[in-house]
């Protein structure tokens, strides 16, 4: 793993794509700092790293796009995968890799509240607490990034697709005030699930009886579910919605609170992200 | 050492290996040749554990493929049809690289690079990039790249195309040397590379083995003094006739004129006799000058064709 992470950590500063990444995120962070700090003289930054996160949805893709796409279209992933090394090995040290450049970067930005303090006290523990969470949100941006790149061989491919995946995140609480809240929708959302669910097992196994009997199982467990508690589907789609929300989770940090579950849901999130990646790779061999 | 058994790939509905079974002692040299497509570099995959085989199973050194892979990749050194290098590192940082991901100890892994750039004579290009070098160097890297760690098994996917013929004698002559303390599966379409390396060797076509012998006796046959082209001067009628009145011959057949005045025709014998001698003394009795006289080796197509038949001859 660490020979991955140390190859992987070169090669962002062997080619252009780490010095873009780190300038823009850089450039775009310091003309905030610049516009909400220092020309106002306004002491709030965690106002700036607010927005910072909306640099993300551009750079995350770029630190991304080439991780595993590269390998795949250069044929060098055949060196990787007949190396005695474990695939969890592989998208660990190139998660590990993009999470590091993106850490430093965000230590750089650090100098901005150090230099307000030449001027007043700052809100230290909310800076704290919002830098967290900003690293937390990011790490789970890549994970994304990584398990794109790994659907395809081409970096463009993979850059648009994650920015997309991003957006979509982004603005999911948006669309979650827009979504029918009532009983209906909810039992036809879960039945929907239920189906799709029929067709991820096909597409699996290849196991048409298996796949069709998925169904009535859905459909029972469904019918159960409202016996005992049928309110359970009402706000169904919003529920389900708002576990994609990163955003959401980001709130508490800001706010300088380091509660448990945020970190937890953060963590989970990139964890079944990389899980996946994985499951990708070795599924390849397969194909 | 490797016992691959009624191994099948499927690729959607097509079928590229067939139900695929063979064994590779300890030191021998196996040569794999097949026309493009034939499956030799899916086997190759599978072996090495890049890809699954929809059924069978694959042993190396005992350990199973699918079992154990790390026990089977720590085994194998494999260089693929196209080298997995990358550009953006030199030669040196690449080797270092490869080292790693492969648990070279620290101790043994200068010593190690050194060697092999020794070997495959790549020292002068160590500390340029890749991305710079030429095809043939980059495919001396690739071989390096196989070579770290010393694997036991060494699996090699066409390791000559696209070097110069040089080059190619010293590829092959070093993979000879390579033989003596390695197991060597090696896959070529050219018949001449596989006898002038392999002691034994695989016939490949449409997935399936179509036949498994010595060098030796492929070439005996398969090749060699049945088929005789020859130029000779004079009108093209008379030629004929001389030829086909030498005793063994079986067919004669025109090839057009290359030079001006003379005629090439293609003789076959029968029964693998060695026509040349007749074939000489009747000409050289008919006045004829003969300016060309060269046995017609079989080309791949024609082995392959001639196997297929004699495959269903058998059966």
């Amino acid at each position: 793993m660490t020979a991955i992470w140390k190859r992987e950590l070169r090669a962002y500063f062997l080619s252009p794509l780490g010095y873009i990444f780190m300038g823009f995120f850089l450039l775009l962070s310091g003309f905030f700092f610049a516009v909400y700090n220092l020309l106002p003289a306004n002491p709030n930054y965690t106002a700036v790293l607010a927005n910072i996160t909306t640099v993300f949805l551009f750079l995350i893709p770029i630190l991304t796009m080439r991780l595993l796409s590269e390998e795949a279209a250069e044929k060098t992933d055949q060196l990787l995968l007949t190396s005695p090394l474990r695939v969890v090995d592989i998208v660990l040290g190139k998660y590990l890799a993009a999470v590091t450049v993106f850490l430093l970067t965000l230590l750089i930005t650090c100098l901005y509240p150090v230099i307000l303090t030449f001027f007043g006290s700052i809100a230290v523990w909310e800076i704290i607490g919002s830098y967290i969470g900003i690293f937390l949100l990011g790490s789970a941006f890549i994970a994304v990034g990584l398990f794109v790149s790994s659907l395809t061989e081409n970096q463009l491919i993979a850059a648009v697709v994650t920015f997309s995946a991003l957006l979509l995140m982004w603005v999911i609480d948006w669309i979650t005030r827009g979504v029918p809240t009532d009983r209906v929708s909810g039992i036809v959302f879960a039945g929907v699930i239920v189906v799709a669910l029929a067709f991820l097992v096909y597409y699996s196994t290849r196991h048409l009886y298996l796949s069709i009997a998925v169904v009535p199982v859905g459909a029972a467990v469904m019918a159960a579910v409202h016996a005992v508690k049928p309110t359970l589907y009402e706000g169904l789609i919003v529920r389900f919605l708002k576990w994609f929300s990163l955003l959401q989770r980001y709130e508490e940090f800001h706010m300088g609170i380091l509660s448990l579950s945020p970190v937890v849901y953060y963590l989970t999130f990139s964890l079944a992200f990389l899980f996946l990646t994985a499951r990708v790779i070795e599924k390849k061999r397969w194909s | 050492m490797i016992q691959v058994e009624n191994v099948t790939k499927l690729y959607g509905g097509h079928v590229a290996v067939d139900g695929l079974s063979f064994s590779v002692e300890k030191g021998e040299i196996l040569g794999f040749l097949g026309p493009n497509g034939a499956g030799k570099t899916t086997t190759m995959n599978i072996i090495t554990g890049y890809l699954s085989a929809t059924e069978g199973t694959v042993k190396v050194a005992g350990y199973d493929v699918l079992e154990e892979p790390l026990e089977v990749k720590k085994r194998i050194g494999y260089m693929p049809e196209t080298p997995p290098l990358y550009g953006q590192m030199t030669v040196r940082e690449y080797l270092d690289f490869v080292s790693d991901i492969k648990q070279v100890g620290r101790a043994e892994k200068k010593r190690g690079m050194e060697k092999i750039m020794d070997l495959v004579k790549i020292g002068d290009v160590q500390n340029r990039l890749i991305k710079n070098l030429s095809k043939g160097y980059r495919q001396r890297v690739g071989l390096a790249q196989a070579l770290v760690g010393n694997p036991p098994v060494l699996v090699l996917d066409e390791p000559t195309i696209g070097l110069d013929p040089k080059q190619i004698i010293e590829i092959r002559t070093l993979i000879k040397e390579l033989g003596k303390e390695h197991t060597i599966i090696l896959s070529s379409h050219i018949l001449p590379e596989v006898s002038a390396v392999c002691e034994r060797v695989l016939i490949i076509n449409k997935g399936k083995i179509v036949a498994s012998d010595t060098p030796e006796n492929l070439s005996r046959r398969l090749t060699g003094k049945s088929r005789v082209l020859v130029r000779i001067a004079g009108t093209e009628e008379e030629v004929r006739q001389v030829l086909a009145g030498v005793p063994g011959v079986k067919s004669v057949e025109a090839q057009g004129s290359v030079e001006p005045e003379t005629f090439d025709f293609l003789v076959e014998a029968e029964n693998e006799e060695d026509i040349r001698r007749p074939l000489f003394s009747a000409v050289s009795r008919a006045q004829l000058p003969v300016l060309l006289l060269k046995p017609v080796d079989l080309t791949l197509e024609e082995i392959f064709l001639q196997i297929i038949t004699e495959e269903k001859e058998v059966s």
